[in-house]
């Protein structure tokens, strides 16, 4: 249905489209680094995300965690003074590289972030925008992909007969699904959230977390949290950093019952951050 | 919130070792209760049932609180959800005491068919398996559990050695089938009882390294 979103792009760009097989590590870190300035926020990180997978960065506030999020869409571009070393492959492409164009890799990558952040237009939208970003104008298409996009992020049902008003009355919970809706308009491959429940009361931390599940079946999924029972909920794998070093990663399960690293066992059973 | 959370764990490991200590009770003093045919120690250890499902009750209780406030995870997580386990298998280990008590009530007054000295040697290593798997839980000494299979092994042969013995006393006489059939009750409670300590042993042992294994 959203072939025809298949990004034009310019000759010289080259966009990491996912291929038609699903591939087992659908991002391939290796040595990466991220300066602000002189200071180093992440170090040598190595690490595959699995495809169609959550993937979930714990560790205290300022260990790196954002950043090394940010990464994977290009968006420490924005920070002046912000610079990355190593390489981020994803299906074989390094999206560090210079030939790689920051704005189709965010459509491929879309992002949720901590506070949902709607845009001050109606529910309708607010979702299209992307697609009409993109050159769909067909009231039809954008329709359909507005229903699609609200259905998949379980918020159809509740705003399905009221498109037409502003996003901003809609609750915290609905403006965060929505949020997660307009990134899936534009059809990504992976969805980054950044501390996405943290504003949320617990009902609608709950309708988040359902919906991550439901996401990981098209989608891959990397999560930052500091709330480590969501993690424990709805992540497959755990990645837990410290001062800018990734200190564990591996299966969620083993990571919260029974951690190779003791510093992760001091941070998990809270002795310390 | 980790000193409050270690405060309430300190809390659940002394409840522990104080049931440990009840259960193990009951079920030493049954069986000495039964060697010296004594009615009243029988009683008195039938009247500690009740604190020992209080302990039971209370213990789950705790956990659960813990559970619902601190939200553990690792090793903490490991070692309530051992806890859950613990209460259950000691609590079998002084219904057994309880039950050895009540056999013994029938027996006072009637001679027993030879002097008991494999039902006490049994009853004996049990004890020293509970010891050991509590001391263990409290220290995370996985030392102190090593042979436990070792001792469950004799602990099990000893109990067909009195099934034997008793078949033969049995055949030899036919009044003494009454008593004998008790003795060979007791002397699968008590194979029970080991059984017991070692599946706690695997709760230890899982709550110190993360890792399952299978004592038997």
């Amino acid at each position: 249905m959203f072939a025809f979103l298949n990004k034009k792009k310019k000759e010289e760009c080259v966009c990491p489209i996912p291929g038609k097989e699903a591939k087992e590590a659908y991002i391939d870190m290796k040595g990466v680094n991220i300066f602000y300035g002189s200071n180093r926020a992440v170090k040598d990180v190595s690490m595959r995300i699995k495809h169609r997978k959550v993937t979930a960065f714990i560790g205290p506030s300022g260990c790196g965690k954002s950043t090394l999020l940010r990464a994977l869409n290009r968006m420490n571009d924005e920070i002046d003074g912000c610079k990355m070393t190593g390489s981020i492959f994803m299906n074989g492409v390094d999206i560090l590289g210079k030939k790689v164009d920051p704005v189709s890799l965010r459509t491929n990558v879309g992002m949720v972030f901590q506070k949902p952040n709607p845009f001050p237009k109606s529910i309708f939208d607010n979702v299209a925008y992307g697609p009409r970003i993109h050159g769909i104008r067909k009231k039809s298409t954008l329709d359909c992909i507005v229903e699609k996009s609200l259905r998949d992020a379980a918020l159809w049902e509740e705003v399905g007969d009221r498109l037409a008003e502003s996003a901003i009355g809609l609750s915290g919970g609905q403006q965060q699904r929505l949020c997660i809706a307009r990134a899936l308009a534009v059809n990504p491959e992976m969805i980054l959230m950044d501390e996405p429940c943290s504003a949320l009361d617990p009902i609608a931390t709950s309708k988040i977390e359902d919906l991550i599940f439901e996401l990981k079946k098209s989608y891959t999924v990397v999560i930052v949290t500091h709330n480590m029972q969501q993690a424990a909920r709805v992540s497959d794998d755990t990645g837990f950093m410290y001062l800018g070093e990734l200190i564990e990663f591996g299966p969620t399960k083993q990571i919260f019952q029974r951690p190779k690293q003791k510093l992760t066992e001091n941070y998990i059973t809270g002795r310390f951050g | 919130m980790p000193e409050k959370l270690d405060d309430d764990m300190q809390k659940l490991m002394s409840d522990i070792t104080e049931m440990a200590s009840l259960s193990k009770g009951m079920l030493i003093d049954s069986v000495r209760a039964l060697k010296d045919l004594d009615g009243d120690l029988a009683n008195d250890i039938i009247s500690r049932k009740d604190r020992l499902y209080e302990y039971d009750d209370r213990i789950e209780e705790r956990a659960l609180k813990m559970l619902t406030l601190y939200s553990p995870m690792a090793s903490d997580l490991r070692r309530i959800a051992t806890v859950f386990k613990m209460i259950t298998y000691l609590t079998r280990i002084g219904r057994y005491g309880y039950d050895i008590s009540k056999i013994t009530l029938h027996l006072v007054g009637k001679p027993h068919v030879k002097k008991l000295i494999d039902i006490p040697r049994m009853a004996e290593i049990v004890a020293g398996m509970i010891d050991d798997v509590i001391g263990a839980f409290h220290t995370g000494d996985l030392d102190r559990i090593a042979d436990l299979a070792e001792r469950d092994n004799i602990v099990d042969e000893t109990r067909y050695s009195i099934f034997r013995e008793c078949l033969t006393y049995m055949m030899e006489d036919p009044s003494t089938i009454t008593r004998c059939t008790d003795y060979i009750m007791i002397a699968r409670y008590l194979e029970r009882c080991g059984d017991h300590a070692c599946k706690i042993g695997e709760k230890v042992h899982y709550m110190i390294t993360g890792e399952r294994v299978e004592i038997s």
